[in-house]
């Protein structure tokens, strides 16, 4: 059994090495040092080969988001993945929540005061992922932040600004939430006409990942039903995730407070 | 009204004919009855298992989630704790044809043997068939039926949903729990969990 193992460790070992994993992450900066009294915003930049993805912090139906260890100066402190929107992976039945091509996770790092704005501090990382296309492959990184090639912040720069466009923002509209028995039904008001919506789940068992979004319009905005998910057996207070109208248009949403059996309908907070 | 009427009978059988196709395996109803052929040609049929637990676990061996169980040892270590206790394992390996985790029967029990494995028996499932019938996501993905019939657990193996064999020590084990509690006459207290793991591959 050990020798079984110890074998077939060492073949998935080889199947972790950047190169053949078909994801390659670097961790980058959006400039030298943070701005006084400001975070210091770092990114793990993932490009994925051509049908390769990674996962949103709510993966779906299969997979798993990355998870990241830092190492960081004394004092220094990292603050959660603000995690881009999301594309609905769709494998037959099976339906994901993840990003294809590249994707900047962008994370600030606080730091003391002096320190943190005097010179770039040491960051480095421990990065686990999954990558998966038809078949799934672990992948680890160790990432250290370094100065761009050539001193050229401009590129990274860059890269963080477009990251910001797909960072969600809270919905500036109105929310309820009901429940029938097999339905969460959103009502959003004040929200721009579009022909369609994606709602992405935050929480995983609240929803059927892989069933149709009903979206119906209405003259304030928008329905959408969505279907329970069969591993939902307790009723749910909380209903969280995005809504995404298109590219760069994606929004917190939350409802709280309404009931399994329907009637009762409260207004959401973002 | 009588037009009505037939109507509403009219779209009653029409959703009677719809149901199965969206009749997936929920915890607290009866686990939807099956018949299957294992990897040494024995059929197997779900409801013949009346007044004993069953559980349905969902395989790849080409999976990285599939592999942290066996690699450790884990899976066997259930599936020998749980049938010697009399519960039947039932292993489902529903990939298609050419792609991850097919197999045939003789490359099947071979690789049983090679990682001492033990379940009672590996239903294949090449159609996707029972693996559509549960609306299996995943694998590792696991259903827990009781000897009444009804499905009293759906999801994942434990609660560490990572491919790494060293987050098996201190996971919480929801197979475990859940046949403990069932089989000492207890409501199963974690009956649903995300089903963590590689997508099950359904032919196209």
């Amino acid at each position: 059994m050990l020798s079984t193992c110890l074998l077939l460790c060492a073949a998935h070992a080889g199947a972790q090495s950047p190169e053949n994993s078909h994801a390659k992450v670097e961790l980058i900066a959006e400039q030298s040092k943070a701005p006084p009294g400001k975070p210091l915003w770092v990114g793990l930049l993932f490009r994925l080969d051509p049908g390769w993805h990674i996962y949103w912090q709510n993966p779906g139906d299969s997979g798993e988001p990355p998870e990241v260890q830092w190492q960081l100066p004394a004092g220094f402190s990292a603050g959660a993945i603000r995690w881009p929107q999301p594309i609905r992976l769709v494998t037959g039945t099976v339906v994901d929540y993840g990003y294809e091509g590249r994707v900047l996770l962008m994370v600030p790092i606080k730091g003391p005061l002096a320190l943190h704005s005097t010179r770039m501090p040491s960051v480095s990382a421990d990065v686990k992922y999954i990558v998966c296309r038809e078949i799934c492959i672990p992948g680890k990184a160790h990432v250290t932040l370094a100065a761009p090639p050539g001193g050229d912040w401009g590129p990274w720069r860059a890269l963080f600004a477009q990251a910001r466009q797909q960072l969600p923002r809270p919905a500036p509209w109105s929310v309820t939430a009901e429940a029938s028995k097999s339905q969460f039904i959103l009502t959003v008001r004040g929200a721009p006409q579009v022909p369609s919506v994606m709602f992405f789940p935050l929480e995983p068992n609240q929803i059927d990942n892989a069933s149709r979004q009903e979206f119906e319009p209405t003259r304030s905005g928008f329905r959408l039903r969505l279907k329970k998910s069969d591993l939902l057996v307790k009723p749910i207070t909380s209903l969280r995730g995005l809504i995404v109208l298109g590219p760069g248009r994606a929004f917190e949403v939350g409802a709280d407070g309404f009931t399994i059996n329907g009637t009762a309908v409260h207004r959401a907070g973002n | 009204m009588k037009k009505q009427l037939l109507h509403s009978i009219v779209f009653i059988m029409a959703m009677m004919i719809a149901l199965p196709a969206v009749w997936a395996a929920k915890v607290g109803e009866a686990a939807p009855d099956f018949t299957a052929t294992d990897s040494n040609g024995n059929v197997h049929k779900l409801s013949e298992y009346r007044g004993k637990f069953v559980v349905l676990e969902w395989t790849n061996r080409g999976c990285p989630y599939t592999q942290k169980h066996y690699d450790s040892g884990n899976m066997q270590r259930l599936q020998k704790e749980w049938t010697a206790k009399g519960v039947i394992w039932l292993t489902v390996a529903s990939s298609a044809p050419g792609k991850q985790g097919y197999v045939t029967a003789a490359e099947e029990n071979a690789y049983l043997k090679q990682v001492n494995a033990a379940p009672t028996a590996v239903l294949l499932d090449p159609t996707g068939a029972l693996g559509h019938l549960y609306d299996a996501k995943t694998t590792p993905h696991i259903f827990i039926i009781n000897p009444q019939g009804t499905l009293i657990y759906n999801g994942a193996i434990d609660d560490r949903p990572t491919t790494d064999v060293s987050d098996i020590n201190g996971a919480k084990n929801y197979v475990t729990a859940a046949l403990n509690e069932a089989t000492s006459g207890k409501p199963v207290s974690v009956a649903t969990s995300r089903p963590y793991g590689c997508s099950v591959k359904y032919p196209n």
